[in-house]
């Protein structure tokens, strides 16, 4: 009787320590994070634009001087990058940065069959000789290569609108001449709506694998599979602008196998008990 | 193990009836409730064989077996044969897995209608807060009802052209019930879902929400009229320009 | 060990770890809750008998009303129908019908009996405290983290009541697997032992979760942290998946406890061996335990959850037709070839059979994902889970206190008043329910006060209140039944219905301290459900 009260009071003990531990922990974490956080003058009101489907229609010119339409990407996930060719700094940067993310973790997702990488200029002084530059400075790996098209507008004119709708928005420093704007990768979903944005140098490569999953709104390849487990664990966190862990599903899963756990000493008891110690 | 049989071929089946049921919709719109009450009359003959079944059977033997006397004693023979066990476990098993199944196809059929939107749907963001639906064309013109004024129009499509609704919501979980269209699906904060309807003509009808949402869940609901096209253009038009 | 029963002590009651005298403050608590909750189903149901805020206050209407649902909700599925059905019945013939004195830990036994109490206790709250919970007994965030209603009450309820039936799950399964009656094969135990058996390992094993689920919901609300806050990185799903994955198998420790009874009492009164008792044991009830864990999804068809797993748990959820497909085998075939005797208990489990089959079948189209698209949040959903699990179950109650009242009381129960309270009962149930099955088809929400957009319904939602009206009198004939025959009852035969199970054929009735004047022992070919061999 008494043993059994002591397993049960260690169990109750041991499971408290798991619900109220993390969760102790977890509200610490984020009193210490949101002072912290970069706002950003650019920050995109994500919960305002996700959900929003690209114009399918509008025209492209790709680096190889093809005639494509922004449809064409539509039926796989598609990670989008706004930038313009004659940038130094930030736009190298933001394509390198995605290159860096891609290279190191989707070694399971192959870029032209799982998903698709669009870098679209915004600028309207691009031409094929800068997108050309542009191309040649960075240092893509073969297996990218298959997977990534650069393209500019057809039509100029409608930059503006092809932003303003995923909540894009860059000015002109003439000063500095440089355009400002967010370093970010947006993650569409397979029919063309935007489901993440990535903010890079915040995120990592996790997190685009994460985002990539959630893309495919559950619709995995036998070789995704171990992926989107993975991605199961996380949620995403609008405050900081990329994955945390999803703790409760953890905690869930914990309490489970405490359940199972106490069943077992119930079916074992008396051969617990009965042996010495 | 019984199971282990059963699932492959099961799923077997439900891939050739999604693929039939992918290459028959190609073509035409089709109206989803139109094929829920299809389908929702073919499950009523399906329970209700199988119900009757049982209820005539019970009915007949509470009828025929009442006890002569006090100390009468049933005559079922006391145990089964191993045979008679397992075939009483076995058929019956197999026959309530075909009807699963059965139903189970059929069911995703219709539901692969749900999840498909149409191409040239017109898009409205719907945004639900407590408690109130506001409702966001293309080019940014809102339009939402006061419940309490009654006033506002609501959600207003053309008649004729699929309608697809990008949900999302401000604070608490809501949910967009169209009772007239037989669809529903949850308005969260941080997600956004989707479904789609065919107004087929000019109609007058209401969103409520169906999702538990505190004092006023009651009352939170907006009207959804289809207008004629022409109609539809001109009430978007006067309502941009309003605003 | 409790002490011999001459004259009633309130020590002996309070202090007692008599698993017959837990048993009966099992049923006592249980009914309690039952009335209470009744009584808000009765205000709920007049609410609604009418458009526009009938008698809540107008300015204030859906808060007072979503009390009423909130309590209604928690107090008939946690406080009567599993300590109901896995409490009083349980502890009253479970350790009779497998021959031992006592449960293996009396005084854990207590201990969960008081948690119950205090339980019911903090339910009853609800009606003291100004900010009473208002989150319905499933607590969805973000709602019950922003709502100014008291949620913790809702969570220390779930807490006490969650903790009182592990308690009890872990004493049961130790009971029955070491204290059967010496030469007692698995196979020979009756079909309710095997039901709180198989009930007892789901509760065991899922409660856990719903506590956590719970715990993180109060740490939301009152400690700051962000679990279910999608602003913050929260997931806001989850707690609908973790509470679902509990609370759907949850149904099924009230069902296989309700099932065991029946089987007892449809084959006492049948004087029949149960039909095919192993595919009963095996298949049905240890099926249930198997697949109950895959199937929570279909709570969230509506909730956005990705196609597949909808598509998933449709086929999972579909499947569960096949262990509860048997047992209805086994429980319809036990009345071939019967020798059906009408008593009371009879009238009540026969009734249940019904009850079943329209529940049950209810329950497809709710499994099939689109079908469900179009019912769920209506009062469909409502009426089917009404009628297998809170009516269905209830009637099993019912059925038990009636048929094992001789035992618990020596007396035989009033068999013209409790006929008189079952007409009632099943009447009123189909005069309540039918209707709302209709209007829940037309489109008709639940946990609507007011149904302003719905002028069309208000005929039957009238008709719906007259049936709970009839419910309740049928009710009050019932319970006041059970305190007349308890009292000034006609004195019962040691076996009044002639059953062959050992709570009857080994020991008096009421049983004494220490339940068995001898030791039981059984011999191979004994079975509890041979008839009139001996």
């Amino acid at each position: 009787m008494s043993a059994l009260c002591r397993y049960l009071l260690f169990g109750l003990v041991t499971w408290t320590l798991f619900v109220g531990v993390p969760g102790a922990g977890w509200a610490e974490y984020f009193r210490q994070r949101e002072s912290d956080l970069d706002q950003g003058l650019f920050r995109i009101d994500e919960t305002r634009y996700l959900g929003v489907k690209l114009d399918t229609d509008v025209a492209l010119i790709d680096q190889t001087g093809k005639a494509l339409k922004l449809g064409d990407f539509v039926d796989k996930p598609l990670i989008l990058v706004f930038s313009y060719y004659q940038c130094d700094g930030s736009c190298s940067a933001v394509n390198g940065e995605v290159i860096a993310l891609l290279e190191k973790v989707i070694k399971t997702m192959r870029a032209g069959e799982d998903y698709r990488v669009l870098t679209l200029s915004f600028d309207k002084a691009d031409t094929q000789e800068t997108m050309a530059k542009f191309i040649a400075k960075l240092a893509m790996p073969p297996e990218l290569k298959a997977g990534w098209t650069f393209a500019r507008l057809a039509d100029p004119e409608r930059i503006k609108e092809v932003t303003e709708k995923v909540g894009f928005r860059f000015f002109w420093a003439t000063q500095d001449k440089i355009f400002y704007h967010p370093n970010v990768a947006m993650v569409l979903t397979a029919d063309g709506r935007v489901s993440r944005y990535m903010y890079l140098l915040v995120n990592s490569p996790l997190d685009m694998q994460v985002a990539l999953m959630e893309a495919r709104q559950g619709e995995i390849k036998p070789h995704e599979v171990i992926n989107y487990a993975i991605s199961l664990c996380y949620s995403y966190n609008y405050k900081e602008g990329r994955y945390t862990y999803n703790i409760p599903l953890f905690v869930g899963l914990g309490s489970f196998l405490f359940g199972i756990g106490m069943l077992l000493v119930s079916v074992f008891y008396y051969k617990i008990r009965r042996k010495p110690r | 193990m019984k199971k282990a049989f059963g699932l492959p071929i099961g799923l077997g089946a439900l891939l050739l009836a999604q693929a039939a049921q992918a290459a028959e919709v190609a073509g035409k719109v089709v109206d989803p409730a139109k094929e829920w009450d299809h389908l929702w009359h073919e499950l009523l003959i399906d329970i209700g064989i199988m119900g009757g079944i049982f209820a005539v059977l019970a009915a007949y033997w509470i009828y025929k077996y009442q006890a002569k006397s006090p100390d009468d004693i049933g005559t079922a023979p006391r145990s089964l044969s191993r045979a008679q066990m397992w075939a009483w476990a076995m058929v019956p098993a197999f026959i309530f897995m075909a009807d699963d199944f059965f139903l189970a196809a059929k069911g995703w059929t219709v539901w692969n209608i749900y999840r498909t939107v149409p191409p040239n749907a017109l898009e409205v963001k719907v945004t639900a807060s407590m408690w109130n639906w506001e409702f966001e064309y293309a080019d940014g013109t809102k339009s939402t009802y006061y419940v309490d004024a009654k006033e506002g129009d609501g959600l207003v499509v053309p008649a004729g052209r699929p309608v697809v609704l990008r949900m999302t919501s401000l604070d608490v979980i809501h949910s967009f019930g169209l009772v007239k269209h037989r669809l529903k699906e949850d308005v969260m904060p941080g997600r956004i879902t989707y479904i789609w309807f065919l107004p087929k003509e000019p109609e007058k009808t209401f969103v409520t929400c169906v999702e538990y949402c505190g004092t006023n869940h009651a009352n939170m609901y907006a009207p959804v009229v289809a207008v004629p096209p022409a109609e539809f253009e001109q009430w978007l038009k006067k309502k941009a320009n309003k605003a | 060990m409790s002490t011999a029963s001459s004259g009633f002590s309130l020590k002996e009651w309070v202090f007692t770890t008599d698993h017959k005298r837990i048993g009966i403050l099992y049923l006592i608590g249980s009914i309690a809750a039952f009335t209470l909750a009744g009584l808000m189903a009765l205000l709920i149901r007049i609410e609604q008998s009418s458009l526009g805020p009938t008698i809540v206050n107008p300015n204030t209407g859906g808060d007072q009303y979503n009390v009423w649902l909130y309590f209604h909700g928690a107090a008939m599925i946690l406080g009567f129908l599993i300590p109901g059905l896995t409490g009083f019945a349980a502890n009253y013939f479970l350790p009779l019908m497998i021959g031992a004195k006592d449960v293996a830990f009396p005084r854990i036994n207590a201990l969960s009996v008081w948690l119950f109490f205090g339980g019911i206790v903090l339910a009853l709250l609800t009606f003291i405290v100004s900010d009473p919970p208002d989150v319905m007994w499933t607590g969805y965030p973000p709602y019950s983290i922003r709502t100014g209603g008291n949620t913790a009450l809702y969570v220390f309820t779930v807490h006490l009541l969650g903790f009182a039936s592990i308690l009890g799950a872990v004493n049961f399964l130790v009971t029955v697997i070491y204290m059967r009656a010496p030469g007692m094969g698995w196979n020979q135990m009756n079909l309710f032992v095997w039901s709180t058996v198989t009930a007892f390992i789901i509760q065991l094993v899922f409660v856990p979760v719903l506590a956590a689920a719970v715990t993180m919901l109060l740490f939301d609300k009152y400690l700051g942290t962000h679990f279910f806050d999608p602003s913050a990185g929260g997931d806001v799903l989850l707690y609908q998946n973790l509470f679902w994955f509990y609370s759907h198998p949850a149904v099924y420790v009230i069902l296989l406890p309700a099932l065991g009874i029946l089987f007892e009492i449809i084959s006492t009164c049948t004087r029949n061996m149960v039909f095919n008792y192993k595919a009963a044991v095996y298949g049905g009830m240890w099926g249930i335990v198997l697949i109950s864990g895959e199937v929570w999804v279909h709570h969230l068809y509506i909730s956005g959850m990705p196609d597949w797993i909808r598509i998933g748990q449709m086929v999972s959820t579909l499947l569960i037709s096949v262990p509860v497909g048997l047992l209805t085998i086994s429980l319809f075939g036990t009345l071939y070839r019967g020798a059906i005797h009408f008593t009371v208990a009879m009238h009540y489990a026969l009734g249940c059979l019904f009850l079943f089959l329209v529940g049950g079948l209810t329950g497809i189209p709710l499994a099939m994902t689109v079908l469900d698209v179009h019912l769920s949040e209506t009062s469909f959903v409502h009426a089917h889970f009404h009628f297998i699990m809170g009516i269905f179950a209830a009637f099993t109650v019912f059925a038990a206190v009636y048929h094992w009242f001789p035992k618990m009381t020596g007396r035989l129960p009033g068999a013209a008043m409790g006929k008189l309270g079952f007409w009632l009962n099943i009447i009123g149930v189909h005069v309540t329910f039918y209707p709302l099955f209709w209007i829940g088809v037309k489109g008709m929400p639940r946990r609507y006060y007011d149904y302003q957009m719905f002028p069309e319904f208000e005929p039957f939602h009238k008709i719906a209140t007259l049936g709970a009206f009839i419910v309740a009198a049928g009710m009050a004939v019932t319970i006041l039944n059970w305190i007349i025959s308890a009292i000034s009852g006609e004195k019962s035969p040691e076996n009044p219905w002639k059953s062959g199970s050992l709570e009857w054929t080994h020991c008096p009735s009421p049983p004494g301290p220490g339940n068995f004047p001898k030791d039981v022992t059984v011999t191979a070919d004994w079975h509890p459900y041979t008839y009139g061999k001996n």
